[in-house]
């Protein structure tokens, strides 16, 4: 594409979030800061029994206390929630009660204190129900049955299946191997623990059900609701305008949204649905463990030959979504086999947590590729630089693929080749390492949708309906709109975020914004250029195509003083509106956003304490929108691996299957403290296929870097750690030993 | 198997009316509407009437608000809900995320850690009182500058603790800047940008 080559006046700069003000003033209004008239609150109340059967719910006492309107259970509110279009049914209420957090009812009051007093006054008589939290014993003949077809999870059919994917021959693969290594990793449940806890807020009218949801994708929380309530889409309006982080965990709609739904109806008033803390932890899903078995071909220079993976996952009581596990994808492997089994469990759901299948297995793969490499005495830097992906499946070309500058840049950076050492050579008892792992994420495009209104100020309105979930999405919706149509970035207004204004987004997951609605804006610009084009041709008296438009004048392009504003040209129409919906698609190619990670550490061998002294972040996304936001997504996903390196894992009592530290206190997501300062680098090159040469920026960061932490401890102790998280009792007893 | 069982009892909020109302149950008592012998005995009628409600006046930004809050009202539901306060988040609401932080007596605090019964006679600055009329303060436009908020649910707290700091002391380290935000969580893991930020504010204020 032509454009991706032009010089940009407004993409690619450093540029402040369009609604920063919002944000650093408090005047952002999220959705639990919404108070309608008449609002009641309501609160969930969940099963303390990891499987059950509810032989009755007496909600007698819960309804005589004072203030409480409504308390809906699975008795008289059995809602599906199809979560997405997954063959799976489910109900927001079941019976029987598949994990301890499966919700049981929902009350609700006056105001949330009365509303959380009402909980403790539901009498369920419960049928205890044998139990299984290992998905390896789940996958015995004889295991307690979670799912109607069997705990192996149904795939995209309505059977059970695992997940299979191979190319190349996988014996010829080996047979051509020098050394063959086998090896198992684990990583374990991490929750999301976005900062702003589920919560929604909904009300009816004439028969229209109004959602503020706290959602990544108001369109596809539409399209459910409307399917499992019912209801033609017309009646169901979805709004979210900011959002305090999903990080996959609040795609779509939820049971959440649907009981307030309903608790709205049986009311008839407004309410709102707050989840504490431990809701959010246990009642959602976080990113599903994994226990990969790995089976690596090598030649003795360390070229792969062929891999074969064989692992389980644990997406516990009920399927949202794959459980699959790709962190092979950024390695050159001839021949390849994996075959995934996404297991049904007595546990909190395993689900998306940015980029949901990689950073698990990024760390097992990565590891592991870093270990060969110390076994057959290659220096890591060499290993990964020579495995590194060229082709897609060894075959399909990528639409752009600087993977190689990456590794090139960072580890000039870090000083790979003047710091890296033997494992386990420094003496004393804090030891240097430093490690490296690879990483990305796919780049898809697929339809968008946006509208652009130009006033008869020159000034640009522009409807699309991505919710930013704190990536900056709306303010790169702006700069793309203000590049494309010649405007200042300062005349662009935005709305987002509401099914009944703005038109079809793909919802902001799986970076698909970006791809997905950036070319249709750039479309939407496009198309009312013309219209603006065409009346200017007139005033101007030249041919439609001998006009640009740029800081808000129409001009000759041949003689840049014939011009008019824009505004004037507007005028006459009242204003002129531009819309577009894409759909591009990919011939021959594949897209993916590429990343090299680096860093060192310093382990304090009597304390088992790591310090991360360093970290360099190399990515190729293309051409970077927005520099300023895209450095900060970089370095978050970063800190976010940084916790599930280190010291993130939702423990479960085994004995009564209660997760025993469902908060941030327990739970130990990163704090300022364990954060060091992130380089980033951006290596830009523009893509062809991608809006202004853009690739993706959202989910690579986290990719590599639970894997890069971990191969820079392997580098400082010389022990190999092959279970997340590595904590420091960990380490002190691999040192020990 | 077959076996009985409630929702959880004690909930966080039931726990701290207990420590901080034990003035309220004497005073129901010595009225005779629950008799000691039957506080054992939960009815829903009874406990209503235990919820004790006090009017109180809350200094908030400058200005003095007169409420009527029940005692187990935290200072985040009522800046919240009553007043519109909302740049105040509730992340956690119990005293880990500190997105619910303000300044109360030129301290950085949890507001949800804090009954509203216990602030009359305090000073209350929330991120709503720190810009003076539409001139931002110097921490606000740095977070700006700086791209401090990702999804922007911790960065009212993570201001206010960085204000908090600044007020004490002009000329932070960056150790420092880490340590006195460290009570605030952000799960975009925007530390840097938000440290960055305070750094950048000292430096502009001197």
């Amino acid at each position: 594409m032509a454009q991706a080559e032009k010089e940009f006046s407004v993409v690619g700069k450093r540029t402040p979030r369009i609604d920063a003000y919002e944000r650093v003033t408090g005047q952002a209004q999220y959705t639990g800061d919404l108070q309608l008239p008449g609002m009641l609150y309501a609160r969930v109340l969940r099963s303390p029994h990891p499987h059950a059967k509810i032989i009755s719910i007496d909600t007698s006492k819960a309804e005589k206390l004072p203030g409480v309107k409504a308390v809906i259970h699975h008795g008289n509110a059995q809602i599906p929630w199809s979560s997405g279009g997954h063959t799976h049914r489910r109900f927001i209420f079941n019976n029987p009660v598949r994990f301890v957090g499966d919700p049981v009812a929902a009350v609700a009051a006056a105001d949330r204190h009365i509303a959380e007093e009402a909980l403790g006054l539901i009498e369920i008589k419960y049928e205890k129900l044998p139990h299984v939290l290992d998905p390896n014993e789940a996958l015995k003949p004889d295991a307690p049955k979670i799912a109607p077809e069997g705990n192996l999870s149904v795939g995209k059919g309505n059977f059970s299946a695992p997940i299979e994917e191979s190319w190349g021959d996988l014996d010829n693969g080996f047979k051509a191997a020098d050394r063959i290594f086998e090896d198992t990793y684990i990583t374990k449940h991490v929750n999301n623990a976005q900062l702003e806890p589920r919560v929604s807020v909904a009300k009816w009218e004439a028969g229209k059900l109004t959602v503020f949801a706290s959602t990544q994708g108001v369109s596809n929380a539409r399209t459910d609701i409307a399917k499992d309530f019912g209801l033609p889409l017309s009646k169901v309006r979805v709004v979210s305008k900011y959002m305090g982080g999903g990080f996959g965990n609040k795609n779509q709609a939820q049971d959440y949204d649907y009981m307030t739904a309903m608790l709205a109806k049986v009311t008839g008033q407004p309410v709102k649905l707050e989840f504490t803390r431990e809701d959010d932890y246990i009642g959602m899903h976080g990113r599903w463990s994994s226990e990969q078995h790995y089976k690596i071909g090598v030649k003795q220079d360390g070229t792969i030959t062929a891999v074969q993976l064989a692992a389980v996952t644990n997406i516990g009581a009920y399927r949202k979504q794959s459980g699959n596990l790709s962190g092979t994808d950024f390695y050159n492997i001839p021949n390849f086999k994996k075959v995934i089994k996404p297991v049904h469990t007595n546990t909190v759901v395993g689900a998306n947590y940015r980029a949901p299948a990689y950073p698990q297995s990024v760390f097992g793969f990565a590891s592991f590729v870093d270990q060969i490499a110390f076994e057959l005495g290659i220096n890591p830097l060499e290993m990964f630089e020579k495995n590194r992906i060229q082709k897609y499946k060894s075959k399909t070309p990528f639409t752009s693929n600087y993977l190689d500058e990456c590794i090139a840049e960072g580890a000039k950076r870090i000083g790979w080749n003047e710091k890296w050492h033997k494992p386990g050579a420094m003496s004393g008892a804090k030891k240097h390492g430093i490690g490296m792992a690879l990483g990305g994420y796919p780049f898809r495009p697929g339809l968008g949708a946006a509208t652009i209104r130009v006033n008869p100020d020159g000034t640009a309105h522009l409807l699309v309906g991505v919710t930013d979930i704190g990536t900056g999405a709306k303010s790169t919706m702006a700069i793309i709109a203000a590049e494309a149509l010649g405007i200042p970035l300062s005349q662009i207004q935005v709305t987002n975020g509401d099914t009944d204004v703005t038109p079809y987004s793909v919802g902001e997951s799986g970076s698909r914004t970006t791809p997905f609605t950036g070319p249709a804006v750039i479309a939407a610009a496009e198309d009312v250029r013309k219209q603006i084009f065409a009346i200017a041709a007139g005033r101007l008296k030249v041919k439609p195509e001998e006009l640009d438009l740029r800081d808000g004048q129409v001009f000759v392009k041949s003689d840049p003083s014939q011009k008019t504003p824009l505004g004037r040209v507007v005028a006459q129409s009242g204003d002129l509106i531009g819309r577009a919906t894409t759909n591009t698609s990919f011939k021959d190619v594949e897209g993916k956003s590429f990343a090299a990670h680096f860093a060192e550490v310093e382990v304090d061998t009597w304390t088992g304490h790591v310090t991360i002294t360093r970290y360099v972040a190399a990515h190729d996304s293309g051409t970077i929108i927005n520099r300023l936001p895209a450095e900060s997504q970089i370095k978050g996903g970063v800190v976010q691996g940084i916790g599930m390196a280190f010291s993130e894992e939702l423990l479960t009592d085994t004995l009564t299957a209660i997760p025993i530290n469902p908060n941030y206190r327990d739970a130990k997501v990163p704090t300022h403290l364990e954060t060091p300062e992130v380089e980033v680098i951006f290596i830009e090159h523009p893509d062809p296929y991608g809006p202004f040469g853009g690739k993706v920026v959202g989910e690579p960061p986290i990719t590599p870097a639970v894997a890069t932490i971990a191969n820079a401890i392997f580098n400082a102790t010389g022990k190999r750690f092959k279970e997340l998280p590595i904590t420091p009792d960990k380490i002190v007893r691999a040192i020990q030993v | 198997m077959e076996d009985e069982k409630k929702g959880k009892g004690l909930s966080r909020r039931s726990f701290l009316k207990g420590l901080g109302g034990g003035a309220i149950g004497t005073a129901v008592i010595s009225t005779g509407l629950v008799k000691p012998d039957q506080a054992e005995a939960y009815s829903p009628e009874a406990a209503a009437l235990t919820r004790g409600r006090s009017a109180v006046s809350l200094k908030i930004n400058g200005k003095t608000y007169r409420v009527e809050v029940e005692h187990r009202d935290t200072l985040a539901e009522v800046l919240r809900d009553q007043l519109g306060l909302t740049g105040t988040k509730i992340g956690c609401d119990r005293g880990e995320c500190g997105a619910c932080t303000v300044m109360i007596n030129g301290r950085n605090m949890y507001s949800c850690s804090q009954l509203a019964v216990w602030m009359a006679g305090k000073e209350i600055l929330t991120i709503e009182g720190l810009a003076k009329g539409d001139k931002l303060d110097p921490l606000q436009e740095a977070f700006i500058e700086h791209d401090g908020p990702q999804c922007g649910f911790c960065t009212s707290g993570q201001i206010m603790s960085g204000k908090a700091l600044l007020t004490k002391n002009t000329k932070p380290t960056e150790a420092q800047a880490r340590r006195a935000l460290s009570g605030n969580l952000c799960r975009c893991g925007n530390y840097n940008r938000e440290v960055a930020a305070v750094l950048a504010a000292a430096t502009k204020a001197g």
